[in-house]
């Protein structure tokens, strides 16, 4: 069961580029088997209404670039949440798609120029 | 047995008295004239009254004493996860207001103790997978009820006297769509309105009418192409995934039998179609109805009149935000309506522009709104990329969804304008609705101070038409509180840091201030029971904009809880 709700909704963020509909309307498409999850997209989507630019600042939510928090924390944090801090997405992501988010988040550099 | 009964006499009589004074026996029925006279001893709708004046009459605090104003009794409603927002309600000599997870209490109004309370029960699973959540700000009374709304999509009306449950109405599917209702409920004419959370959500942003005796649902109306004028306004079906909503409670307008009520922005917020918006990017068109100020027939829900105050809105510069002031003026009566924007709208009744006039000193989402037509001028709309010249206001608005107050005395409108500015990179995104409808804000962002200043908020003494500046207080944060003035000549103004301030109507002058322990971002109100006359502010801080104070500002913001909350209620020494 987990694993049908994990994989519906990355694979819609997966579908933006990957169908590459330039200049067209926002649709909301139906999901393919892809897992692979766009986290540079995922922020501009949903995470970076609290971790602004990109993960890269403290916004309403620390800054995520150079956390100290171990894997286990944030993979812990992505699926359960805080209360009253941060929404749960372990109904949502599959635990390989926590794994790139987790990737991204270590992989932050500040912008270039 | 003497001391025992001293000990247990005053008390029980007052609870008596104040249970008694909620009873047929003594209290009046709230209906829709009731509501609308806004009677001086109480505070009946979120608004104060149907003229969402935010004013009370009461003088008993006045310029000359307010330097004695100490706090009367304290409430502590517990578990206020992102502090306490509501606006309290009086009727009678009891106060009711809602804390997070829309718990309920009913207050003896002179001395605090608690008459009854209701926690409902709620989907928490669903709640822990929410953002704008589970704060709540605020309830509505009418027909012997207490109507509160909940982030698990459902009106629960409260017997006044007892609190028990008289009926229970599920209205959003929000296991699905995550949205649900944190707004007050409006009661008129036999009806509760409410409307849903949005904006940022793929949704179509719904707005209902419940029957107050029954708790039928009598109509609905969909913000995100609710018409099939409005449906010719989103490109490429994407009013599926629209946005909109309706989320802080407007008015009825007795006169014309009309719902009033702003709606939210459309998603995702920042599009990447650049100028040729009508025809290019995520939603090409106008996306009517959102950012507008409706008119709605409060008997059928059929739509009267509009106004679309940002067509295609590209800013998340909603109108669910802004109180709908009515005043009558050189024999017009007009309404005057706040942008989120920071452009403040005043209007005819049937919701024709008369004029339009800006708070901010910082703004370049437009130019200009030309005061004549409400046309935008020289708007920026941006294409996917990084933003070079940062975008004011801030996404948290020039105001924000605090009402401010108009003060029939001295014909001034006291509101609180927002100074700070943004920069973003827009990223075209895609919706997200299944297994359940995500966030769709399509740019990353970061808060940003106006160029070439600091970040501040302001509280301005204006004419509510004209806009003409009388005063202005600033304060280092924009206050996130309500606004009160009365009759005694005072405009209260509960602070960010935590302080509530009294100042002089006329001039301005600071006056008094206390500090209620932790920062406001809710309802002030006063009221009077037997004669004694009392200011209620809730203190709590947490939520969209306050979230951003800490890391923003530090200092007292970097101590502040986010989940602890109170309710503070003042009286002469």
């Amino acid at each position: 069961m987990k694993l049908n709700f994990g994989m519906a909704l990355p694979a819609v963020f997966a579908v933006s580029l990957a169908y590459a509909m330039p200049a067209s309307a926002q649709q909301a498409s139906p999901a393919p088997d892809s897992a692979h999850l766009d986290v540079d997209q995922l922020f501009a989507t949903t995470c970076g209404w609290c971790h602004s630019d990109g993960g890269r600042e403290a916004g309403k939510g620390p800054q995520l670039m150079n956390t100290a928090r171990d894997d286990d924390f944030m993979r812990n944090r992505i699926k359960n949440g805080k209360p009253g801090a941060m929404p749960g997405f372990g109904s949502t992501f599959s635990d390989a798609q926590i794994e790139e988010i987790i990737k991204y988040i270590r992989e932050l550099k500040p912008h270039q120029g | 047995m003497k001391k025992r009964l001293g000990y247990f006499s005053l008390p029980v009589a007052v609870v008596l008295g104040a249970t008694l004074a909620a009873s047929t026996g003594f209290a009046q029925v709230i209906d829709t004239a009731r509501i609308d006279a806004g009677g001086q001893n109480d505070w009946l709708t979120y608004h104060g009254s149907y003229k969402s004046w935010h004013y009370s009459p009461l003088s008993q605090i006045n310029t000359g004493n307010v330097s004695n104003l100490a706090v009367a009794w304290i409430h502590i409603p517990g578990r206020s996860t992102r502090g306490l927002q509501s606006m309290p309600l009086v009727a009678d000599g009891v106060l009711y207001y809602t804390g997070s997870y829309s718990r309920v209490f009913a207050l003896n109004g002179a001395t605090g103790e608690v008459i009854w309370s209701h926690f409902p029960e709620l989907d928490e699973a669903l709640i822990s997978r929410q953002t704008h959540s589970p704060y709540n700000r605020g309830a509505a009374l009418g027909e012997g009820k207490v109507y509160v709304g909940t982030m698990d999509g459902r009106l629960i009306a409260l017997d006044m006297k007892t609190g028990k449950v008289a009926w229970d109405t599920k209205l959003i599917d929000s296991q699905k769509l995550t949205v649900g209702f944190t707004g007050a409920p409006l009661y008129a004419k036999g009806m509760v309105i409410i409307g849903a959370q949005g904006g940022e959500w793929p949704g179509r942003g719904p707005i209902f009418a419940v029957e107050a005796a029954t708790g039928k649902k009598k109509w609905e109306f969909l913000t995100v192409a609710g018409t099939e004028e409005a449906m010719k306004t989103w490109g490429s079906d994407s009013w599926r995934t629209g946005g909109g909503g309706g989320w802080m409670p407007g008015t009825f307008d007795t006169e014309t039998n009309t719902i009033l009520w702003g709606t939210a922005n459309p998603a995702p917020l920042y599009d990447w179609s650049g100028p040729d918006y009508k025809t290019q990017g995520a939603r090409p068109g106008d996306n009517l109805y959102t950012t507008s100020v409706i008119g709605l027939d409060i008997d059928t829900g059929k739509l009267k009149y509009y106004h679309q105050e940002l067509p295609h809105d590209a800013w998340d510069f909603d109108s669910a935000v802004g109180e709908f002031v009515m005043l009558d003026r050189d024999g017009q009566k007009l309404v005057v309506h706040p942008n989120k924007s920071g452009y403040i709208f005043v209007y005819d009744r049937n919701l024709k522009v008369k004029n339009v006039w800006r708070i901010t000193h910082n703004s370049n989402f437009v130019k200009d709104i030309d005061p004549k037509t409400g046309e935008l001028i020289g708007r920026r709309d941006f294409p996917a990329g990084k933003v070079t010249e940062p975008l004011c206001p801030h996404i948290s608005g020039g105001v924000s969804f605090n009402s401010g107050s108009y003060n029939p005395k001295t014909g001034l409108y006291y509101k609180l304008g927002q100074e700070w500015c943004m920069t973003l990179e827009v990223l075209k995104t895609t919706p997200v609705i299944a297994p359940q409808a995500q966030l769709n804000i399509g740019a990353n962002f970061k808060i940003a101070p106006p160029p070439g200043g600091e970040i501040y908020g302001h509280l301005d003494a204006r004419d509510p038409v004209t806009g003409a500046l009388k005063w202005e207080v600033r304060y280092p944060e924009p206050p996130l509180g309500s606004v009160l003035s009365t009759g005694g000549n005072l405009v209260f103004v509960p602070d960010s840091r935590g302080i509530l301030h009294a100042y002089d109507a006329e001039s301005g002058a600071e006056l008094w201030s206390h500090s209620d322990g932790t920062g406001h971002q809710g309802g002030i109100i006063t009221y009077s029971v037997n004669g004694k006359q009392y200011v209620a502010v809730t203190a709590g801080f947490g939520g969209m904009a306050s979230d951003d104070y800490a890391p923003t500002f530090g200092g007292v913001y970097k101590h502040m809880p986010r989940d602890d909350g109170a309710l503070i209620v003042y009286t002469l020494k």
